[in-house]
């Protein structure tokens, strides 16, 4: 080695900017290089590049790039040798080799371009190669890009990523110049066939090429549409509304969109008790309870109903609301034990608290659009339930028949506040043992024989809810339902509840629990409600254990 | 297992990116297969220290790092990483949580594979740095040496906002706004806070614990829960800002309304969405059953329809409760949307897969329980006017044995909200307009984030809205006409 390369080799610190770059002012100084001189040069501040990212100080990547410069100032003779290194190094380091690389102009690109069919099959080194190329500021670097898109589709993704990248910053930097009428459209084409891709990082430099195209208007006003209409569709602002799974790909493609318009980018409260603060016993095995819920009470309205669940390992159950008191803060609600939640709420006592109580849920009920005669007919729990929507239909100045039917005299229940919230009420008992013997179904059709009615709310059993839907149905009369069926939530989070009416299927917990009883699928509901008698059954035995 | 490099220290020399990029990368060790599938415990067992630091090595420590830019709340990737590899694991954990406070939780859920890792440049020769097991062993590490620091919080500002929902979103804005000064009332529908990562996201993949920890420190920075509170129903945005005393309201309810496929036997018994699937489950312990008194068929044979992460989660909790499983998808299996991750892990597990196959019909017996599921085969399409490939179908069907179905096919937004406060704009697909630089819907105070404003997507992007909208929340509360960018402004002190 030569005394003046070995005297400015041999001071040099890779790692500190002021020393590299005093080397580097003394090594312009030099003049007529020999072969070896710069070889040996040149290795010396290949070892800044190796250092550029780990020193403290940011203008080191800047010093390595000057390296760079100076390498390539020694000549195409060098290039074999920078090539060498690009091929072998890390993918942070083929940044500085790559533009050195590219400060040989059209001597480097001509070397650079047969090694890329040479190494085809070589995805780790072809990738650098491909990234080197990104570097090159001279327009004939444009004619490489179809070669390196179509090599890249056959190694692996990471290449193909590259490929796209480089695509799309010689589309940045070159001038538009340097792209054929023909060369725009094959980048586009194969670009946007790489939207599509199953590999996110292919998409996004996909969507990052067209976008770089589209700012720099190398696109068709045809094919500047299409990536209008596929950036749309990544970021989900179109009809489909099925938007690109991937961040970074909606991010690149959102980060273009403004551009396509040469616009601007556009623009102690709470707390409820849940407590029993009353129980009664209303038939053999149904219970009238009082529940201290201010927040419930101060919202509810008829037809709506809560979801409690009375300890911690009990299942979600919804309960209709018989009344409410908005001042007192507490709401009504009846148990009939048919099961392990139901019985084990039956046996809770005054002064016990409800693990929780959800509500209010559901929408009110539908209320009668003409006036003149309403009939409303409950059993079972559903006695109680109709109780709030016969006083509002009356308190529209309607005429309110209650119809309730029961097993016998002694199940009737609720029936002196079903007297007061309507006009007129009539009993039915299957044995005869008060009012009318029959079923409620009697009932109503002698009320329809009687007098025109204009609006019907059933609310109980489903063969009950069915049997009337039935009898009305040829009357045209508005006739309500309200549907039972099996619910977890209670908010439209799981669609348990989902029911068939007019064919379509709605939510009961959200869209109801009242619905058009012309357009229930009874069968369904039915068929539903048995989801889970054999688990059922198991808890029931175990818990009599 | 891959070998693990010790680091020696102190290092003589720092390493060459060339070296760095030789290093092997460590893989996340797992419970064996065959043993998980029989438990709820977590999967990855997660990195020991000596892990940590040699999968720490082979970050570059790039100048121009690209997964700070694919991450969508900006973590200072490399330096977190760094201080890892420097064996300053509870430093590592307090870089992170200076722009994410659910380290634990994102490290275990973010697609990574979509973002920050897809970008790394050591993946362009190499697996790419385990950015998701860092965190996730960071964040660990962290809780497990009761290292977590309460943080400053700001003077108190007199304002109060109520946050609706406790998900991601809502959790994330409470504790942006509650660092600022504000008072925070969350208010959430169901009976746990925690939203999707409670009722969705299986134990094996997210321990309870790790989200209780997160809400038990938002209740030490003052932030009060309130349960059972459907806002809509029980009180509508509008008495929250009129009648309940706040200044502002953010809406954090996410996309709650499942997506049903609309053929014959789609309302049959055992057949549900993967919601309640995974609700009865994970929010009601249906798996103990008697003991918890919420039911759920056992299934002996289940279908699973949807490649996503909810159906990986569906199909991978079935496996658990013992059953034989089978994932049916429309499209092939690279377009699956799932986590690389987690798809990998139910390949291990032993799930039947059929791809390019569409439901047309589930058959009933005569008490209407499923039987049997009738697919279409599909193939892909040329890609459309919008580059993407539909599945297209071949007129070639099959018919196979089932007990339960579950359908795994994403939601949409919940309309509860928009239809009590109808000043609150949605879509003609129901999410949530917003403003995109303050995240303000159509009504004034009123902000909103998360999966309702974007349909179904990730805890980290609501979380990235999330912040946005508590940035918007604050200027608004502190009468600024100009809002704040997305960038935190907070700072996270001892
Ligand atoms: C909107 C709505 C309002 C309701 N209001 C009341 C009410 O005010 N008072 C009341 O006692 N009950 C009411 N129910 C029914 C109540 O929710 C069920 O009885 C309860 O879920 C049964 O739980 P369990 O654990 O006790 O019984 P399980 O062991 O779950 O079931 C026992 C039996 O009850 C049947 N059953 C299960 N779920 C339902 C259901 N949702 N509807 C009808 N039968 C069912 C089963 O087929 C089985 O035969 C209402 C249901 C709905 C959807
Ligand atoms: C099974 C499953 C697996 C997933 N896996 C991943 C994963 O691996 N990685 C990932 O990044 N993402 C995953 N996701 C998506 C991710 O969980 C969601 O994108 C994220 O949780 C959205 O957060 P959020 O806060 O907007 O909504 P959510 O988490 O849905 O929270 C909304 C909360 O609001 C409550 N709420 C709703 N309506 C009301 C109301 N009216 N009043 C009061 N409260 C209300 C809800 O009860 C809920 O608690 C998964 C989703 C599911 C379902
Ligand atoms: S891109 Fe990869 S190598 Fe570079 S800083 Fe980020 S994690 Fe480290
Ligand atoms: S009960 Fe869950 S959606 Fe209706």
């Amino acid at each position: 080695m030569t005394d003046r390369v070995h005297d400015i080799v041999k001071d040099m610190d890779p790692r500190s900017v002021e020393s590299v770059t005093q080397a580097l002012d003394k090594a312009k100084l030099l003049e007529d290089l020999t072969l070896d001189e710069k070889t040996c040069l040149a290795e010396a501040f290949f070892e800044v590049f190796n250092h550029a990212h780990h020193t403290h100080s940011s203008s080191m990547p800047k010093v390595a790039v000057r390296a760079g410069k100076r390498i390539a100032k020694f000549g195409p003779e060098l290039i074999p040798l920078l090539f060498r290194h690009l091929v072998e190094s890390d993918s942070e380091t083929a940044v500085y080799y790559g533009k050195a690389l590219a400060r040989n102009g059209n001597v480097g690109l001509a070397y650079l371009v047969p090694k890329l069919n040479e190494y085809r099959e070589k995805d780790h080194d072809l990738i650098n190669l491909i990234q080197a190329l990104s570097y090159f500021k001279i327009p004939e670097a444009s004619a490489t890009v179809p070669f390196v898109l179509s090599v890249s589709q056959h190694v692996n993704h990471q290449v193909t990523s590259m490929a796209l990248y480089t695509a799309g910053r010689l589309a940045e930097k070159l001038p538009t110049s340097a792209f054929s009428e023909e060369l725009r459209h094959f980048i586009f084409n194969t670009s946007f066939r790489f939207l599509s891709h199953a590999q996110v990082l292919v998409r996004k430099n996909a969507a990052r090429t067209l976008g770089k195209m589209m700012r720099r208007g190398l696109l068709s006003e045809e094919d500047e549409k299409k990536v209008y209409k596929a950036f749309l569709a990544i970021t989900g602002r179109d009809d489909h509304h099925n938007w690109d799974r991937a961040f970074i790909v909606r991010r690149e493609a959102e980060g273009f969109l403004p551009y396509f318009h040469q616009q601007s980018p556009p623009v102690r409260r709470y707390t409820q008790s849940y407590k029993i603060v009353s129980k009664r016993l209303l038939c053999t095995n149904t219970y009238h309870f009082t529940l201290d819920t201010p927040l419930i009470a101060r919202k509810i309205e008829a037809g709506q109903f809560v979801i409690v669940r009375p300890h911690i390992f009990s299942e979600r159950i919804p309960l209709s609301i018989c009344n409410w008191d908005r001042e007192k803060g507490t709401i009504d609600i009846i148990v009939s034990a048919v099961g392990k939640t139901t019985t084990e709420i039956n046996a809770m006592m005054v002064g016990d608290s409800f693990e929780d109580v959800v509500g209010p849920l559901g929408e009110r009920s539908v209320l009668p659009t003409a006036s003149g005669t309403c009939v409303v007919i409950g059993g079972g729990y559903g006695t109680g339930a109709i109780i709030p929507t016969a006083r509002d239909v009356k308190a529209m100045g309607n005429k309110v028949i209650g119809i309730v039917g029961a097993r016998n005299k002694d199940s009737l229940i609720m029936v002196q506040e079903l007297q007061d919230a309507c006009t007129e009420v009539i009993l039915t008992t299957n044995d005869g043992s008060a009012g009318i013997g029959g079923m409620v179904t009697d009932a109503l059709r002698e009320v329809l024989l009687r007098e025109p009615v204009v609006y019907v709310l059933a609310i109980g059993p489903v063969p009950m809810m069915k049997a009337i839907s039935d009898m009305t149905r040829p009357h045209h009369i508005a006739t309500y339902v309200s549907l039972n069926a099996i619910m977890v939530d209670g908010t439209g989070m799981c669609g348990a509840c989902r029911v068939t009416v007019g064919g379509e299927t709605k939510f009961a917990c959200f869209h109801g629990p009242d619905f058009d009883g012309h357009k229930v699928d009874f069968e369904n509901l039915m068929k539903r409600q048995k989801m889970f008698v054999k688990e059922e059954k198991v808890a029931f035995e175990r818990m009599k254990l | 297992m891959s070998e693990v490099i010790t680091p020696t220290t102190p290092a003589p020399r720092p390493l060459s990116n060339k070296e760095r990029m030789g290093l092997p990368h460590q893989e996340m060790p797992l419970h064996d297969a065959e043993a998980r599938v029989k438990t709820f415990d977590e999967v990855p067992i997660g990195y020991s220290e000596e892990m940590a630091r040699a999968e720490a090595m082979r970050c570059l420590q790039c100048k121009k790092p690209a997964c700070i830019g694919a991450c969508p709340v900006g973590i200072n990737i490399p330096a977190f990483i760094k201080l890892i590899e420097q064996g300053e694991f509870g430093a590592a954990a307090k870089k992170i949580r200076e722009t994410n406070f659910l380290p634990a939780v994102c490290g275990r859920v973010c697609p990574q594979d979509k973002q920050c890792q897809a970008v790394c440049v050591v993946g362009r020769k190499n697996i790419p740095v385990g950015i998701g097991n860092l965190e996730r062993f960071a964040a660990d590490y962290e809780r497990n040496h009761h290292l977590q620091e309460i943080p400053q919080v700001g003077e108190p500002t007199g304002k109060r906002v109520a946050v609706i929902g406790s998900g991601p979103a809502g959790l994330a804005a409470a504790y942006e706004l509650s660092i600022r000064g504000h008072e925070v009332v969350v208010f959430e529908a169901s009976h746990r806070a925690g939203g999707v990562m409670v009722y969705g996201i299986p134990r094996f993949r997210l321990p309870l614990k790790i989200v209780d920890e997160d809400i038990r420190f938002l209740t030490r920075l003052g932030v009060r829960f309130v349960y059972n509170m459907v806002i809509g129903k029980v009180l509508t945005i509008e008495d929250l800002l009129k009648h309940e005393g706040f200044d502002a309201v953010m809406i954090g309810t996410g996309a709650g309304l499942p997506r049903m496929l609309d053929v014959p036997g789609s309302n049959a018994n055992g057949v549900y969405s993967a919601n309640e699937y995974l609700t009865r489950i994970y929010l009601m312990d249906a798996h103990h059953f008697p003991k918890y008194s919420t039911p759920i068929s056992a299934g002996k044979k289940i279908g699973v329809i949807g490649a996503g992460n909810t159906a990986m989660d569906v199909m991978r909790t079935a496996k658990r409760l013992g059953a034989e499983v089978t994932c049916y998808y429309r499209r092939s299996h690279d377009e699956a949307p799932a986590r690389s991750e987690e798809l990998k892990h139910a390949e291990q597990e032993g799930i039947n897969w059929r791809w390019l196959s569409n439901p047309v019909e589930f058959l009933v017996d005569e008490n209407n329980f499923v039987q049997k599921i009738k697919c279409e085969r599909m193939t892909l399409s040329e890609p459309d006017e919008t580059g993407r490939r539909k599945p297209v179908p071949t007129g070639e069907f099959f018919v196979e044995d089932c007990d339960t179905v579950v359908m795994s096919l994403g939601c949409s937004v919940n309309p509860i909200i928009p239809s009590t406060d109808s000043d609150i704009h949605v879509n003609k697909w129901g999410v949530i307009v917003v403003d995109t630089e303050t995240c303000q819907t159509s009504k004034k105070g009123v902000f909103a984030a998360g999966d309702a404003i974007t349909g179904g997507s990730t805890v980290i992007l609501a979380m990235g809205q999330a912040k946005k909208a508590a940035a918007g929340i604050h200027a608004y509360l502190m009468g600024q006409q100009e809002a704040v960018s997305a960038t935190s402004t907070t700072q996270i002190s001892g």
